[in-house]
C-alpha cells in the first residue's frame, strides 16, 4: 500500500513535469497546426543551455531554468522560421517529416558541442524528506514547483495578454484571425519560442533529477506526445490531464513491468486514444 | 431612406475579377456601389462568388484584375488589417466567432487592431445587446445561432466601421431569431454604418435594403432599386420560388 502510494506521488510529480513541454508540444500544434517533433532536441538543447549556465555560469539550477528557457526557445523560432515555415504549405504530414530530420540534426550538433558523455548539474547534496510513508526528495520538489510557475506563468499569459488572446485566436480560427488583423507570422514565431522555451525548461527539469545527454529529450518525446495526444492535440489543459496521466500510469506500470517497457506505457496509451477518443479527453479545447 | 447623391461611392467596386488560385476566375467580372448609409442587398444563386466577393473587398482574396475603392482611395490587395483600420469591417459567413474565447474576449479580439477604448466600447455593445452581456463569460460555443450572429456583428462594430460587410447574416437561423437579426441589421444602419449584406433569404434582405445586386457566375445579372427587384417577376421565380 505504501508502495503504491509512493508510485503514485513520484508519478504525480513526474506529471507535473511532463506537463510543461506537453505544453508546449499541444501550443505548437493548436497555431501551426502540426506535430513539432523537434521539441526533443530543442528540450536537450535546453538541458545544455542550462548545464553551461549552471556549471561554467554558476548559476543556481532554478535561475538556470530561465536560461533553458530562452536558448531552446531562441533556437525553436530559428529553426522554425529558417527549416519548418517553408515547409508548411506543402501540408502537416510533410512538415512533420522535417521536424524528424530537424530532430536528428539538432541532436548532432549537440552531440558535436558536448560529446556522448552523460553530464550533471552542480547541485547541493541533499537529504530526501520522509512525509509519513511516502519519500521526496528536494530537488524532485524544486522542479515541481518550477514545473507549476511555468504553468501558471502560461496560463497566466494566455488568459490576460493582448498578445496571449491574439495566439488563442489564431488556434481557435486562423482564418478570422486574419480578418481581425492578427498577424499570423508574429504569432507563430511566438509559439515556437514559449512552445520550445516549454521544452527547453522540461529537458532541463527532467535532467536535474538524473543527467543529461543528447538524447535526453528524445527518452521522453513518446510520453510528451502521448500527453499531448491523450488529453487532445492542441488542448493545454488537455497536456496538463494527459501529462498527469502519462506520468501516474508510467510508475505504476513498475508494478507489474520491469523499468525497460515503461515506455510502452506511451505507445499504448496514444494506441486507446485513438482508437476510442480521438480527439482526447478534453478533444480540441484550446485553451 | 439616408440616400446621399455624393457622386463619389463611399465603396465601389470595378471590374473585378478573382479566383482561388492563379488561373480559376470565379469572379468573372463584378461591379457593386455602395453610397454612405445606405444598405445593399447581394442575392443569387448558390456558388455565384458572393462570399468570394466581399473576400475580396476585406482583403482576405487579391484580385487578379479591377479595383476596390474606398471614398475614392484603392484598398484591394492590402492586408486584412490595414481594410479593417481604414473602416470596413468583414462578418464571414461561417466561423465568424473563435469558439473556446468568451464573449467578452471575442470582442476584445473584434477591436484587436485598435484597443484603445475597448472597454467602454464593450459597455456600450453590452448595454444595446443585454443577451450579449449575460453571457460574458461564456465561451463562444455555447451560444444559441442567433446570438452567435449578433457576436459576430458586434464584434465588426468594434472598429467604429464606416462599411459592414455581412455574408449571410441570417443563414440557419429560426424565423423570430432572423427577424430580430434584419431588425439589429437596420438599427446599426440608422446609427450611420453603411451596409452590403449577401443574402439567402431575398425577400426580407430586399425589404432592409435600399438598393439590390443580383449576381450569377461571378457576374452582375440585374441590380436596382430593392423595391424594383423584389416585385419583378423574373427576379421573384428565380430567386423567391414565387
Ligand atoms: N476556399 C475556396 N477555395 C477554392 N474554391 C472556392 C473556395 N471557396 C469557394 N470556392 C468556389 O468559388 C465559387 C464561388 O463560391 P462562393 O462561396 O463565393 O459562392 P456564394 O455565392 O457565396 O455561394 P453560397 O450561396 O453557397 O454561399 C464556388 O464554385 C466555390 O466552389
Ligand atoms: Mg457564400
Amino acid at each position: 500500500m505504501a508502495e503504491l502510494l509512493q508510485l503514485l506521488v513520484n508519478g504525480l510529480m513526474a506529471g507535473t513535469v511532463l506537463a510543461v513541454p506537453a505544453i508546449g508540444f499541444t501550443a505548437i500544434y493548436a497555431v501551426l497546426r502540426f506535430p513539432n517533433f523537434a521539441l526533443a532536441s530543442h528540450a536537450t538543447i535546453g538541458a545544455f543551455g542550462g548545464y553551461v549556465a549552471n556549471t561554467a555560469g554558476g548559476l543556481p539550477a532554478w535561475a538556470a531554468v530561465a536560461v533553458a528557457f530562452a536558448v531552446a526557445g531562441l533556437v525553436g523560432v530559428l529553426s522554425d522560421t529558417f527549416v519548418l515555415r517553408p515547409l508548411r504549405p506543402a501540408g502537416a504530414i510533410t512538415t512533420a517529416i522535417a521536424a524528424v530530420a530537424l530532430n536528428i540534426a539538432l541532436e548532432n550538433v549537440v552531440r558535436f558541442v558536448f560529446g556522448n558523455d552523460h553530464r550533471g548539474y552542480d547541485l547541493p547534496l541533499q537529504r530526501d524528506w520522509q512525509v509519513a510513508a511516502i519519500r521526496i526528495g528536494p530537488q524532485q520538489f524544486q522542479n515541481l514547483v518550477i514545473a507549476l510557475i511555468a504553468m501558471a506563468a502560461i496560463f497566466l499569459f494566455l488568459a490576460l495578454t493582448r498578445t496571449g488572446k491574439a495566439m488563442r485566436a489564431v488556434a481557435d480560427n486562423p482564418t478570422l484571425a486574419n480578418v481581425k488583423g492578427v498577424d499570423a507570422d508574429r504569432v507563430g514565431r511566438l509559439v515556437s519560442f514559449v512552445g520550445m522555451g516549454l521544452a527547453g525548461v522540461g529537458g532541463m527539469l527532467l535532467g536535474l533529477d538524473t543527467s543529461i545527454d543528447p538524447l535526453t529529450g528524445f527518452r521522453v518525446i513518446l510520453s510528451v506526445f502521448a500527453a499531448a495526444v491523450v488529453g487532445g492535440l492542441g488542448s493545454i489543459p488537455g497536456a496538463v490531464v494527459g501529462a498527469l496521466t502519462i506520468g501516474v500510469a508510467e510508475e505504476l506500470s513498475l508494478v507489474a513491468l520491469a523499468p525497460a517497457y515503461r515506455s510502452a506505457v506511451g505507445f499504448v496509451a496514444i494506441l486507446l486514444v485513438l482508437t476510442l477518443r480521438p480527439r482526447g479527453i478534453l478533444g480540441e479545447r484550446a485553451y | 431612406m439616408g440616400v446621399v447623391t455624393d457622386p463619389r461611392p463611399l465603396l465601389s467596386v470595378d471590374g473585378l475579377v478573382a479566383g482561388y488560385t492563379a488561373t480559376d476566375e470565379i469572379l468573372k467580372s463584378v461591379e457593386l456601389s455602395l453610397q454612405a448609409g445606405e444598405i445593399v442587398s447581394i442575392i443569387g444563386p448558390n456558388g455565384a462568388g458572393k462570399s468570394t466577393l466581399l473576400k475580396v473587398i476585406a482583403g482576405i482574396l487579391a484580385p487578379s484584375r479591377g479595383s476596390v475603392h474606398l471614398r475614392g482611395v484603392p484598398i484591394h490587395g492590402r492586408r486584412p488589417r490595414e481594410i479593417s483600420a481604414l473602416g470596413v469591417a468583414f462578418v464571414p459567413q461561417e466561423q465568424n466567432v473563435f469558439p473556446t474565447m468568451t464573449v467578452r474576449e471575442n470582442l476584445e479580439m473584434g477591436g484587436y487592431v485598435d484597443p484603445h477604448g475597448s472597454r467602454a466600447k464593450i459597455d456600450a455593445i453590452f448595454t444595446r445587446f443585454p443577451p450579449l452581456a449575460e453571457k460574458r463569460r461564456h465561451a463562444a460555443r455555447t451560444l444559441s445561432g442567433g446570438q452567435r450572429q449578433i457576436l459576430a456583428m458586434a464584434m465588426a462594430l468594434m472598429v467604429e466601421p464606416a462599411v459592414l460587410l455581412l455574408d449571410e447574416p441570417s443563414a440557419g437561423l429560426a424565423p423570430a431569431a432572423a427577424e430580430k437579426l434584419f431588425e439589429t441589421i437596420r438599427a446599426i444602419n440608422q446609427d450611420g454604418v453603411s451596409i452590403a449584406v449577401v443574402e439567402q433569404n431575398a425577400l426580407e434582405a430586399l425589404a432592409i435594403a435600399q438598393r439590390g445586386y443580383i449576381m450569377v457566375d461571378g457576374r452582375n445579372s440585374r441590380s436596382g432599386p430593392a423595391a424594383e427587384l423584389a416585385r419583378d417577376p423574373d427576379v421573384r421565380r428565380i430567386f423567391l420560388g414565387g
